[in-house]
């Protein structure tokens, strides 16, 4: 059994991964808090390895994601987190600060609707494309 | 038959080539939001002016039983009209006649009144509402594609062309627009793409709608495709005839002059504080373009697609100018592969139709990442340079703040042939940043330090305070002046009216092989 800090959106999660062999029964230890086991995979031997930390992930960023995906234009660090779940923005607003190419960028609400989620922390690196808040 | 039968008798032909496809196939038209192809001329045009060409031409196929089909000027009404007393020559297809769709004597009818604008050297606007080809026609329909993407092609550079899709746009048809200057499309109403939704669904098993595939909004945003949207068609119309005002008839000839009104040298006290002090912040550089041009008038080409670089037409004392910006609010405004495009074409642009080029200059520089390497941002930037070295227009730069390395030299720089670079005090001229200068040329200082942060730190003010200002790059003369912001539209009004007789000559060639 290994163990591995994983940071997924600014958010650290401490995830133990067994490599399956064929005919050996995993013991399933239930990793540090926040990811919900993987129930279905570990438990069939023949399942195939990948499947395991596919259905980790997602379990991790499983969260509530609204329709209108607002992603990082381009590399750099998040300076400021702006808005807040459940707000009310307009188009133009905004929802976090990053700082990319030494410019505090303001990302902005492409559209009018509700904060529906926040997917980074103040300080998290992300790179061009990853997903920085949703909006519904 | 006698004079006055034979009179009565033209009148009911034109009564029956002017109803189109009949009135239900209009009212469905009118039902889908959209104008029938006359009632765009009588909109496009000043009233009354229109003047139709080859309204007798029908097809001669005789494949699948088309002699017994009545196709009313063969789906397209072309000819000639005036805009703001301006000729202007046109081809607007009519959906409600057979669905629009392009034959062979539809094609020679559109490439005739081209070939009419290219001898007389008036702008040709294309207005786009079709189902594709006539399948019935075969490889004459495909012919007539082939006889219009050529004389665009001929035409690029010479008469400025604007296709306008106003309805479906498909397959070979979407060429056309895309080798001319600049694509209308109307919000809901008009699709362009090379193979439709079903096509897709059946090779790729991708699901996807038409407005997702190849709507307005696709286009301006995404693709690059389109330069202008409107919401609907009324709006569209009006924003041509705004565009034409701003261009010239041909290559030979200069953009009209409009009277001016607005004090050509107005002071704007708050230019500079604008440009917020901390060289981090961004700011939104179009408050600083329609401070500086004729009345406020922008008209943004582009908007929706690549932000983080700003191009579009303008006066300065009446006359037309091509502005070319970074825009800091939107990624910094780095220069990117989709920037770099963008502009280039711009350019190009204004340089075939004599119209002079003003950029003001604020870039964190080439993006970084393999996002961009892979995507072939050496090849697309070095298309920035290549239009700006090329371009013989008149080419005024004012460095606002940030140019730094490879996008100093990109943007208009005095090494690319700019005629007079002007910077403000708050511009950083330098090989690099200071934080990355500092890094490398004081290196080993920074590491034998006791406190390398500190020294860090104290490193970088020195450099920024040496080096991150205009006046070194002043001091060599690539930049002409350093000014004061306020007098900025005076500046570059003054400057034009100099260069206004400009000759400047490049080798003789066939083209140059610009990297696309």
């Amino acid at each position: 059994m290994k163990k591995f800090l994983i940071k997924v959106n600014g958010n650290q999660y401490e995830v133990e991964v067994e490599e399956i062999r064929d005919g050996s029964l995993p013991v399933y230890v239930p990793a540090a808090p926040a990811v919900s086991a993987p129930a279905a995979a570990p438990v069939q031997a023949a399942a195939p390895a990948p499947a395991a930390p596919v259905n980790e992930k997602k379990a991790v960023t499983g969260g509530t994601v609204g329709a209108v995906k607002v992603n990082a234009p381009m590399p750099g660090t998040i300076l400021k987190v702006v808005a807040s779940v459940g707000d009310k923005v307009k188009r133009g607003q905004v929802l976090v600060v990053l700082e990319a190419m030494k410019m505090e960028n303001e990302i902005v609400a492409p559209s009018d609707g509700e904060v529906a989620s926040i997917n980074v922390d103040r300080g998290a690196s992300v790179n061009a494309g990853d997903l920085l808040a949703s909006i519904n | 038959m006698g004079t006055i039968e034979r009179i009565n008798d033209l009148h009911v032909r034109k009564q029956g080539l002017e109803a189109g496809g009949g009135a239900d196939r209009i009212a469905r038209q009118h039902e889908a939001g959209k104008l029938t192809a006359r009632e765009r001329l009588e909109k496009l045009f000043d009233q009354d002016s229109f003047v139709e060409v080859d309204a007798f031409v029908e097809t001669r196929a005789i494949d699948f039983d088309m002699q017994k089909k009545k196709v009313p000027g063969d789906g397209v009404v072309t000819g000639y009209g005036t805009i703001d007393g301006r000729p202007v020559f046109v081809s607007s297809q009519d959906f409600t006649v057979i669905g629009g769709s392009l034959g062979e004597a539809h094609a020679r009818k559109i490439t005739k009144v081209m070939d009419m604008a290219m001898k007389v050297g008036a702008p040709f606007i294309s207005i786009n509402d079709s189902g594709g080809a006539r399948i019935e026609e075969g490889i004459d329909a495909l012919s007539g594609y082939g006889d219009i993407f050529f004389r665009n092609t001929l035409a690029s550079g010479v008469i400025p062309q604007i296709s306008v899709i106003m309805g479906p746009c498909a397959g070979g048809a979407v060429y056309s627009p895309a080798i001319t200057d600049f694509v209308f499309m109307v919000e809901k109403t008009s699709y362009m793409f090379i193979t439709g939704p079903q096509v897709i669904k059946s090779v790729t098993g991708e699901d996807v709608t038409f407005e997702t595939l190849g709507g307005a909004e696709v286009h301006n945003a995404k693709s690059g495709v389109a330069h202008f949207m409107n919401a609907n068609e009324e709006e569209c119309l009006k924003e041509i005839r705004r565009l034409i005002s701003f261009l010239p008839d041909n290559n030979l000839t200069d953009p009209e002059l409009k009277p001016v009104n607005d004090d050509l040298n107005r002071i704007e006290e708050g230019l500079l504080d604008l440009i917020p002090d901390n060289s981090n912040k961004p700011y939104d550089i179009k408050e600083i373009i329609t401070r500086i041009l004729d009345n406020g008038d922008f008209m943004e080409v582009q908007k929706h697609f690549a932000k983080n670089i700003v191009v579009g037409l303008g006066r300065m004392n009446g006359k037309t100018v091509g502005i070319i910006a970074n825009q800091p609010q939107v990624m910094a405004g780095v220069l990117d592969v989709d920037s770099a495009d963008k502009a280039a074409r711009f350019i190009r642009f204004c340089d075939s139709f004599n119209i002079p080029l003003v950029t003001f200059t604020d870039t964190a520089g080439y993006l970084p990442g393999t996002g961009q390497e892979y995507s072939g941002v050496i090849r697309h930037g070095a298309k920035l340079l290549y239009a700006f070295s090329e371009a013989t227009v008149p080419k005024i730069n004012v460095i606002v703040r940030k140019a730094y390395g490879g996008a100093y030299i990109a943007m208009n720089s005095k090494h690319l042939g700019a005629d007079i670079v002007f910077a403000w005090p708050s511009a950083e001229i330098a090989v690099m940043g200071p934080d990355g200068a500092a890094n490398i040329i004081f290196r080993k200082e920074i590491a034998a330090a006791d406190d390398a942060i500190a020294a860090r730190e104290q490193k970088i003010e020195e450099y920024r305070n040496k080096f991150s200002n205009p006046y070194i790059a002043a001091s060599r003369g690539y930049v002409d002046d350093v000014i004061d912001p306020a007098t900025t539209r005076g500046r570059i009004i003054n400057a034009l009216e100099m260069l206004a007789g400009k000759r400047e000559n490049r080798p003789a060639k066939k083209h140059g092989n610009i990297p696309l």
